[in-house]
């Protein structure tokens, strides 16, 4: 049973006069304990797609389904919900708050999600420690690398367990190495907590440890390949 | 609960010193000049405060108790045998000129009764019998006048309108609006000193009520027998006298010209600041946004930052104004900051404060949530 659905998606902009296709009818599943790539070129449609399978943007036209809920493009005020419910995301910049420190960029994630007091706290140290970094809990973000960040940010994502998990990039702004560890670990856990695990990508390792490969170009996805688990 | 609204305002430290300093600014301006307003309008109906009458008789249109204007001194016969009323005495208020020492002359305002202790004025402290003041040419001179006629000494003589009058005591705190010296004396010898005007005649009936008496009526009754005189109640008085000098004179705009300007700068410092920092923190509020956060809970943050803001500026700004007071004293002002006034200005400060933070809000509604996957 997918715990993320898209059918036919469409998703059209205003620009001036015109209007611009971006999404021309995307269809997709993601199964639980499944990690999925997307690859495609600049302008191809990814971050477009990542943003509506992730509830910030609503669909055109088409159909999407998280975690058992329909998404209705004229409730848009739902989103939020949903997203703080089923939805984790990691970004390419990492998007920690940089006046928090570690483990307060997880609680108060936790906090939004409407978990708090001792009960968020003792969830964020558990996640923090989950990533590994329990040394550097009440590190401010400005004190920590790279790797380190993105390892708070996928502690972050994994707040109140989601069932969907979407990765923008993630690798991007870490080196080779460290790129390989944060993304053994964020497959890991997902594969661990069964959540479903899309990551947008450029990057060929990311390839390497999924399940899946999706391709889009011009809105459209691509025959997908699949690789042995 | 983590603080993301505290942790990011203090985080950004010089950002928020400079909020801060700007709301205390604007505190410091409102609490000092209100502040010496209302010090000066206390000295406008000071002694209409302190003397102990129920009911004022002034001529026809008098605008406040310094401009006084004479009246025939019987009249108080007709007013002393309404029922309900225990005692009413003529008091002159008026304008004397006093030659010094120096060759200079200035004024004085002189208050002249019959007999002071039934009326509790003087008030607080003063040297010197004030009985005595019916004995002969004598007068009792408030301690302010020193700044103005230079020092004093009980015993010394001065002339007032070319009579020779002896000191005979000093007051203190019996300062009038216009800051001329307040004198005291017998009310036949200021009828004396300006016959012109006085002879005869009066310038205010103090009247005081018998316990239980209906002060209405009692009132209705003077006006009845005195048709060319007015009838205030205390308050009514005291209100008239110090809002002469808030609406017939330039203090009244001006106050509100000083007030709005503090309250302008509070209000742009902090929108300033506020936006400022929204602008900044886009990205942030739009990952709040991204993590199931709502506009709602974007808006509590920047109302709770306004609100910080607003309060540690308002005990920055309103500490110097309370330090301030005794070197306002020094120097012979009053600065008058009541519990109420300052409560009243915290809520504004709160309410300005908030106020500014409104204009982030448009921002904050419009941030699109998308803007975290931009590198």
């Amino acid at each position: 049973m997918p715990v993320l659905t898209a059918r036919e998606v469409v998703k059209t902009f205003q620009e001036g006069r015109e209007e611009v296709h971006v999404l021309r009818g995307v269809s997709l599943d993601l199964h639980p304990g499944e990690v999925v790539a997307l690859e495609g070129p600049s302008g191809s449609g990814k971050t477009t797609l990542l943003s509506i399978l992730g509830c910030i943007l609503t669909a055109t036209r088409g159909e999407v389904t998280v975690d058992g809920v329909r998404i209705d493009s004229a409730r848009p005020e739902r989103l939020p919900a949903v997203r703080r419910k089923s939805i984790g995301f990691v970004f390419q910049q990492f998007n920690l708050f940089p006046a928090l420190t570690a483990v307060e960029n997880v609680e108060y994630a936790l906090n939004v999600k409407g978990i708090r007091g001792p009960e968020a706290r003792k969830e964020a140290d558990a996640l923090i420690d989950a990533v590994g970094l329990s040394d550097r809990r009440d590190f401010l973000p400005r004190d920590l690398s790279g790797g380190q960040k993105q390892r708070i940010a996928i502690a972050r994502a994994l707040c109140n367990s989601p069932a969907v998990l979407l990765a923008d990039e993630p690798t991007a702004n870490l080196d080779s190495q460290v790129g390989s560890q944060v993304l053994e670990l964020f497959r890991g856990l997902a594969r661990r907590q069964n959540r479903a695990l899309l990551i947008v990508t450029h990057d060929p390792r990311v390839r390497a440890v999924c399940d899946r490969v999706l391709h889009i170009a011009d809105g459209k996805l691509l025959p997908e390949s699949r690789i042995a688990a | 609960m983590v603080d993301l609204a505290l942790k990011t305002l203090l985080h950004d430290r010089t950002r928020f010193a400079i909020t801060v300093a700007g709301v205390a600014f604007a505190v410091l301006l409102v609490l000092f000049q209100v502040g010496l307003f209302l010090g000066l309008l206390d000295n406008a109906s000071v002694t209409i405060e302190h003397i102990d009458a129920d009911l004022w008789v002034t001529s026809k249109n008098t605008p406040n108790v310094d401009f006084s204007h004479a009246f025939p001194e019987s009249r108080v016969e007709r007013v002393r045998s309404i029922p309900g009323i225990e005692r009413a005495d003529n008091l002159i208020v008026s304008f004397l000129n006093i030659d010094l020492p120096s060759g200079a002359q200035e004024g004085i305002i002189a208050y002249a009764l019959e007999d002071f202790s039934r009326w509790g004025i003087p008030w607080g402290r003063w040297e010197g019998e004030l009985s005595d003041l019916r004995r002969g040419d004598y007068l009792f001179l408030d301690e302010s006048a020193t700044k103005r006629f230079g020092p004093f000494e009980v015993g010394q003589y001065r002339e007032v309108n070319r009579e020779r009058l002896r000191i005979i005591g000093r007051t203190r705190e019996a300062k009038s609006f216009t800051t001329t010296p307040m004198a005291f004396m017998d009310f036949r010898l200021a009828q004396r000193l300006n016959g012109q005007t006085l002879r005869g005649n009066t310038t205010y009936i103090l009247v005081k009520l018998a316990p239980g008496a209906d002060a209405n009526a009692v009132t209705d009754e003077i006006r009845r027998r005195l048709p060319y005189n007015d009838v205030h109640t205390r308050s009514a008085w005291a209100s008239k006298s110090r809002s002469y000098w808030v609406t017939n004179t330039g203090l009244g705009f001006n106050l509100f010209i000083t007030v709005f300007l503090g309250c302008l700068v509070g209000i742009v410092v902090v929108a300033q600041t506020l936006y400022t920092s929204t602008m900044e923190h886009l990205k942030e509020f739009g990952t709040v946004k991204a993590i199931g956060g709502t506009n709602r809970d974007i808006y509590a943050i920047l109302t709770r930052q306004a609100g910080v803001s607003a309060l540690i500026g308002y005990v920055l700004g309103a500490i110097p104004a309370l330090l301030i007071r005794p070197v306002v004293a020094g120097a012979g002002l009053k600065l008058i900051l009541q519990p109420s006034f300052m409560a009243a200005v915290l809520v504004g400060t709160l309410v300005f404060c908030v106020a500014a933070s409104l204009l982030s809000f448009t921002k904050v509604a419009r941030i699109d949530p998308g803007l975290v996957f931009r590198g």
